[in-house]
């Protein structure tokens, strides 16, 4: 298995553009990753793109905007793991030595169709039938954490403060205001004990990622990002899952990549993680093992997941925050810990940061924890 | 009268008061709702159909402020775990206005869940006992 690295990263601008179809989108990520790598668009050899909504060959139809056409295409479909699914499969061909360099692309152009402004459910799926909707899922695991951990409504909010505030230090982010911990409380109620303001938005976007082998990124530069750890895993049969606030998928998962990576979570300098509902944030700072189970709140409360905290989990204002286009994201969370590792994340910079992870979480399925869990550890 | 239409099939029947359809693993003992085809814990492919008690205890809920698949807010919703030793999503009826909590007894309703057309679509629910 050989070494890769991360040798461009783009992002498209993220909001509401309903005039704008996954194609342009995806072709302005597509071109910021191509012009940053410094590569031509002849040099690419294979491309994986993500996307959830309205699939068909996506990936080809970003592509010819930009120059790439007659290669090696494979669009993928994962939930919100997407993006992490695509990330990995162009990992995997460059480790595995079938190509040298290539592009994943996340996608999604949520506002030009009828799911603008609706909440987000599992399509033919018993539960989603039943009523279970997105922040729904969210808001039943909240409840549990309200019971069993000591979480309250303000710790909640506290996450969506927090992650608004580091929003805006990142021009790219979808929305650049700061709340207060009253005004999230205060906005709409969503599913209970989930206000709006806890909710992440719907955002069109696009986010790429050039990846290539070693021996082709010393060529451009001397000192690579790397991706040290990759690992995605399928959720397992829920009736397994005792206490839905502890997740054997995100614990398995991490702990392939940390073993893969040959790191822990005190060697990790920064988090970008799935935070589509805020009191998901607190499960995953134990999910990832940044604390112990049930420690999340006070890990929160304690501020060291703030920047300039221990451990700055979502410096780029999460999805939260900068906005989530869904199968976007697994591929944007990488680019930000690069850039984070590079050094040049402006304002929001974790400084001195030598190791990132990146997570992402996907779906859900009736049966099922959930759908998919996608997690990358760069280094440089 | 309108005709009543199970929302899905094989799921419940409505006679003793109403009850959900799981399935037995005849090796382990581990019980399924809904039914599964294969044992998921041994792997063993003999499962007998099971009545489930009709009541059970509520582990979490939330009360959803915008419209869900057939539903209009409020939806109550949230998982029954049943003695058995199987958790249940469903959506659920308050009583006389009190609060839902976690912790508290549950019973098993088949009611009305929507309407389509000029059929009744039942399905299963929980209310406080």
């Amino acid at each position: 298995m050989r070494e890769v690295a991360v040798l461009g990263i783009g992002q498209s601008m993220f909001g509401k553009f309903p005039e704008r179809g996954a194609a342009s989108l995806g072709a302005e990520a597509a071109s910021a990753a191509l012009k940053d790598a410094g590569v031509k668009p002849r040099d690419i050899q294979v491309a994986y793109t993500s996307r959830w909504i309205n699939v068909g060959t996506t990936c080809q139809k970003i592509l010819k905007e930009v120059g790439v056409t007659f290669i090696e295409m494979i669009n993928v479909e994962n939930a919100c793991a997407g993006g992490a699914t695509a990330v990995r499969g162009l990992w995997k061909d460059i480790a595995f030595g079938l190509y040298d360099l290539g592009i994943a692309i996340g996608v999604e152009s949520i506002n030009s169709t009828s799911m603008a402004g609706q909440v987000i459910a599992p399509d033919e799926d018993l539960e989603g039938e039943l009523g279970l909707t997105y922040p729904g899922m969210f808001a039943l695991i909240a409840r549990r954490q309200m019971a069993e951990c000591g979480a309250t409504r303000e710790d909640f909010a506290r996450i969506s403060v927090k992650n608004h505030h580091h929003g805006c230090l990142n021009p790219m982010a979808q929305y650049q205001r700061e709340f207060t911990v009253e005004e999230v409380l205060n906005s709409r109620m969503i599913s209970d004990p989930i206000t709006l303001l806890q909710c992440c938005p719907q955002t069109d976007g696009a986010a790429a990622v050039v990846l290539c082998s070693m021996d082709v990124a010393r060529k451009h530069t001397t000192n690579p990002v790397k991706i040290i750890g990759s690992a995605l895993k399928s959720g397992d049969y829920a009736y397994k899952q005792k206490e839905i606030w502890i997740s054997p998928l995100g614990a398995e998962t991490v702990k392939m990549a940390y073993e893969m990576a040959g790191v822990g979570p005190k060697d990790i300098d920064l988090v970008e993680l799935h935070d589509a509902f805020a009191p998901e944030e607190i499960l995953r700072y134990e999910d990832l093992g940044l604390c112990q189970h049930g420690e999340g709140v006070e890990l929160l409360r304690s501020g060291a997941t703030e920047l300039g905290g221990r451990i700055p989990v979502n410096p780029s204002g999460g999805l939260l925050s900068l906005g989530h286009p869904l199968s976007a994201s697994g591929v944007r969370v990488v680019a930000e810990i690069a850039l984070h590792l590079r050094g040049h994340a402006g304002k929001r910079q974790v400084e001195g940061a030598r190791v990132g992870l990146a997570h992402m979480l996907g779906g859900s399925v009736a049966g099922l924890e959930a759908g998919a869990c996608g997690i990358h550890i760069l280094a440089r | 009268m309108k005709e009543r239409v199970p929302f899905q099939k094989g799921l419940f029947k409505e006679d003793q008061g109403g009850r959900l359809l799981g399935n037995k693993c005849s090796l382990c003992g581990r019980v399924y709702f809904p039914k599964a085809r294969l044992c998921r814990e041994c792997g063993h492919d003999e499962l007998s159909e099971i009545e489930l008690s009709r009541q059970g205890t509520l582990y979490t809920y939330t009360i959803g402020r915008m419209p869900a698949s057939h539903f209009k807010p409020p939806c109550f919703v949230g998982y029954v775990d049943l003695p058995e030793g199987v958790r249940v999503f469903a959506p659920l009826e308050i009583k006389d206005g009190n609060p839902l909590q976690v912790g508290q007894s549950m019973e098993l309703v088949i009611s009305e869940l929507w309407e389509r057309e000029d059929k009744e679509i039942i399905g299963y629910k929980f209310k406080p006992v």
